[in-house]
């Protein structure tokens, strides 16, 4: 190995120049490539697998971190990027593909009811089973074990008969042979397998139990039909390619598949029980944009999303800044006072929400209860959306301004104090030295920060669910429910993983395409601000 | 960038003799009365559920500051009580479950951050300002926003590998990998960048590889500032909810706060007691932490963590 310089000079940004790493030693070498090996090969076989499953993003994203791995290991002049491969590696599976994930996601129409590719869901529907009229049929006796199960003797129209118990398959019997007698009038043994024959009464009343029951294996099942008839299950979805449809063998209904909907859909309008996966382009976006029912409520969602994270980050800034000039000093008592206010900060945010949850709740909550007490009349924030707003901010006020108040401390400090000389000596007042000589300066080194915190909070989720769910709702949404205080997060996550509705993830992603755009617009400026770029070095 | 800022105690005090003014007596009132209000915004929900622990009613409706109806000391740890021995609430196997979880993604996102921003603050290299970028660049969208692919991902990988899954701890913690070199890296250079090149170029001179110089005289320099940022992860992690709840669906393999929220979650159920008494033990260590690293808080408030 060419053991070329193999120091970094403490250089300027420009020098680029690579260098190989001349000190590997072979145990060392050999460990590394047997460790890439192995990562390799995990990797590829899982690609492999998840390629099978129909996720090709997935397993090109494997293979190109795999490909990727094997290149940095195996070329000299990469060699300062071994040092970082497992970050670059994480990065690479668990944030940039899921945003590309994401993206391709939006264009299509992912969801509780398409949630498979097409051969998939053919392949789950025909998993249903339905019992067909004329199909073969059995004359049943049911037996029961000791430990409840059940099993059934079955005999065929010609006489032939078999054992039936659940996931294994029809064993032939003969009447009046297998089994242990006594035998009853057709054959059938008191006891066979441990199982007892049940007559009479019992075996109507067990029939509440198997009526719903599979016997033998998925090859041949067969199901009760009737109080005296058993008959052989048959997929009730069959795939006919012929017409690119599925026939519901039940009511002899075709149900053409439709490409560009993923949806399989009768003569008269109605779907089969299962759709698939398929790219729908734009339709997921026009939607966000045309449909009233969803774009409605965007807006407003949208407004209140900005609404909010400003109103938090002016109302957290503006205290925490007061109390850090008020505590602008070392003595004891500040120092006690700011060890309180650090409280809040330090407190697991999901916790405090809660407890504020809990404090304003209007059937008994303390603040609630209080308020009514001395007043005779409460805010209604679980049903106003105006208190409600106002309630959410104030509890972020209190999440928050800690955090300002220590970085405004940190920041005052910074300030070099000979600029409020000259100002005395100018005879400016105190309002006018905080106006124009403070506030600018400080806006200076936390304006960054502050510019952070308001895309902090226009993402902030955990507040917006945990402490109303988004609620009260607004009236005239459709499902799932779109509440007053949403944001749009918790608007998009109501669409991916609400509870009520179905689940519509490629919707949900569309929402989350827009929220990344926004983001990033917002990091520009807060990078322009920073110069952040110009550092990199 | 970490900046550094320069302490200057005692910027604002003001010289005691002087006699205070009528005004400058109304505005130190003003000060005062204002500061108490601050106060007691401030206490009043933590002495609030200080109080809920112990009240041995257990409801929110009924419960009063001063816990009512206690006879004995007993009276007031029913709460922990039910808590800690209700077979029906596996508190400590969450707590188990979380220290797990948080211990575990801590060490290694803490390992392969210092790695990453040691190799960016002293090697040189084609691609270096681009990976930084893209480092800088990725860590500003939270993985929350792509929780959709993130949820897919591991349903797609848990057949395969069982143990990284979804519901399983494995998985949760490849997830919150995922987000740890973007978050650190930044912050941990420039810890790098402040440790003097001369001993690296020392140590090389005497023949030392990077590794052996990283390993055995850089790391140990700033192990005392990593143990900070392994901190603040840690309580990150151990505090992190979101993911966790969606991902994490047994109540088995739920971490603490999936199962504190799921106490109160619903509109009608009320484990207020419970609830309280959890979030007693859960809060308590972390508090007394960041009173005592108050200073460290600060630092790393400026170089530009925010609290997730």
């Amino acid at each position: 190995m060419a053991a070329t310089g193999t120091r970094a000079r403490s250089s300027p940004p420009e020098d680029h120049v690579t260098r190989a790493q001349g000190s590997d030693n072979t145990l060392m070498l050999v460990l590394r490539l047997g460790g890439v090996a192995l990562f390799a090969v995990i990797a590829f076989w899982l690609a492999f697998n998840v390629f099978q499953d129909g996720n090709p993003f997935l397993s090109i994203t494997l293979a190109l971190i795999s490909v990727g791995v094997i290149i940095i290991n195996l070329r000299h002049d990469l060699w300062p990027i071994r040092w970082m491969q497992p970050g670059l590696v994480l990065l690479a599976l668990l944030v940039i593909y899921p945003m590309f994930y994401t993206v391709y996601i939006a264009f299509t129409n992912f969801s509780d009811g398409h949630r498979y590719t097409k051969e998939a869901a053919v392949e789950l529907m025909g998993q249903t089973k339905y019992l067909p009229e004329g199909g073969t049929s059995y004359a049943w006796n049911v037996f029961r074990s000791e430990a409840g199960d059940y099993a059934l003797w079955l005999t065929a129209e010609d006489g032939s008969s078999f054992f039936a118990v659940p996931e294994q398959t029809l064993q032939p019997v003969t009447p009046n042979e297998s089994g242990d007698a006594p035998y009853n009038d057709d054959g059938i043994p008191a006891t066979l397998n441990g199982y007892t024959l049940l007559e009479g009464g019992e075996r109507f009343r067990a029939l509440n139990d198997i009526q719903d029951m599979q016997f033998g294996t998925d090859e041949q099942p067969i199901g009760i039909k009737s109080r005296n008839e058993a008959g052989a299950f048959e997929s009730r979805w069959v795939f006919d390619a012929a017409q690119n449809a599925v026939i519901d063998r039940e009511t002899n209904t075709p149900y053409f598949a439709n490409d560009s909907t993923g949806d399989f859909v009768a003569a008269d309008g109605t779907t089969a029980p299962l759709g698939y996966w398929v790219p729908i382009g734009l339709q997921n976006f026009t939607r966000i944009f045309t449909s009233i029912a969803v774009t409605g409520p965007l807006i407003r969602v949208l407004l209140w999303t900005f609404a909010f994270a400003f109103f938090s980050v002016l109302t957290s800034f503006a205290l925490g800044l007061s109390v850090a000039l008020m505590l602008n000093n070392t003595s004891t008592g500040a120092r006690i006072f700011k060890s309180l206010m650090i409280i809040p900060y330090a407190i697991p945010g999901m916790i405090s929400i809660l407890i504020w949850r809990g404090m304003l709740n209007p059937n008994g909550g303390v603040i609630t209860t209080t308020i009514q007490n001395t007043f005779g009349w409460a805010p209604p924030w679980y049903t106003d959306p105006g208190w409600a707003k106002a309630a959410i901010i104030l509890v972020n006020l209190w999440l928050s301004f800690p955090y300002f108040m220590l970085i405004c401390t940190g920041a005052l400090q910074a300030i070099d104090t000979s600029i409020y000389e000259a100002a005395d000596v100018d005879g400016a007042n105190r309002s006018t030295k905080f106006w124009r000589l403070t506030l600018p300066l400080l806006l200076v080194i936390v304006g960054p920060l502050l510019i952070a915190s308001f895309t902090y909070n226009f993402n902030n989720y955990l507040l917006i669910e945990a402490l109303f769910q988004g609620g009260p709702t607004m009236a005239g949404t459709a499902a799932p429910p779109v509440g007053h205080t949403d944001n749009l997060i918790s608007y998009t996550f109501r669409f991916a993983f609400g509870s009520g509705g179905s689940r519509d993830f490629g919707f949900a992603s569309a929402i989350a395409i827009f929220i990344f755009i926004m983001v990033g617009i917002m990091t520009f400026f807060q990078f322009r601000l920073t110069k952040r770029w110009e550092e990199v070095n | 960038m970490a900046t550094t800022t320069r302490t200057q105690s005692g910027v604002a005090q003001k010289a005691p003799s002087a006699p205070l003014s009528p005004g400058e007596m109304a505005l130190n009132a003003a000060r005062i009365l204002f500061l108490g209000i601050v106060v007691i915004f401030t206490m009043f929900p933590v002495i609030w559920i200080i109080s809920a622990s112990f009240n041995p009613t257990g409801s929110m409706a009924t419960q009063s500051l001063i816990p009512a109806n206690v006879n004995s000391l007993n009276d007031l740890l029913v709460n922990f009580d039910s808590l800690l021995n209700d077979p029906q609430v596996p508190f400590w196997r969450w707590i188990g479950n979380s220290l797990l979880v948080a211990i575990i993604s801590t060490i290694l996102s803490v390992m392969i951050t210092a790695l990453g921003a040691y190799a960016f603050s002293r090697f040189r290299f084609r691609g270096r300002r681009s990976l930084l970028l893209t480092v800088l660049l990725v860590q500003v969208f939270p993985n929350i926003l792509s929780m959709v692919a993130l949820y897919l991902l591991l349903l797609q990988i848990g057949p395969y590998i069982p143990f990284l899954g979804l519901n399983q701890h494995g998985g949760l913690i490849l997830v919150y990998l995922g987000g740890a070199m973007g978050v650190n890296t930044w912050l941990m250079k420039g810890f790098f960048d402040s440790v003097p090149r001369d001993i690296d170029e020392s140590a090389m001179v005497d023949g030392a590889t990077h590794w052996q110089t990283y390993w055995y005289l850089i790391f140990p320099l700033v192990r005392p500032v990593l143990a900070v940022v392994a901190l603040f992860s840690f309580v990150g992690t151990f505090n992190e909810f979101v993911l966790a709840r969606i991902m994490l669906s047994d109540r088995e393999q739920w971490t603490l706060m999936v199962g504190l929220f799921n106490f109160v979650s619903g509109r009608f159920t009320d484990d207020w007691g419970k609830f309280a008494a959890g979030s007693l033990i859960a809060a308590t260590p972390v508090v007394i932490l960041y009173m005592f690293l108050q200073k460290y808080i600060v630092g790393g408030l400026t170089a530009g963590a925010v609290k997730g």
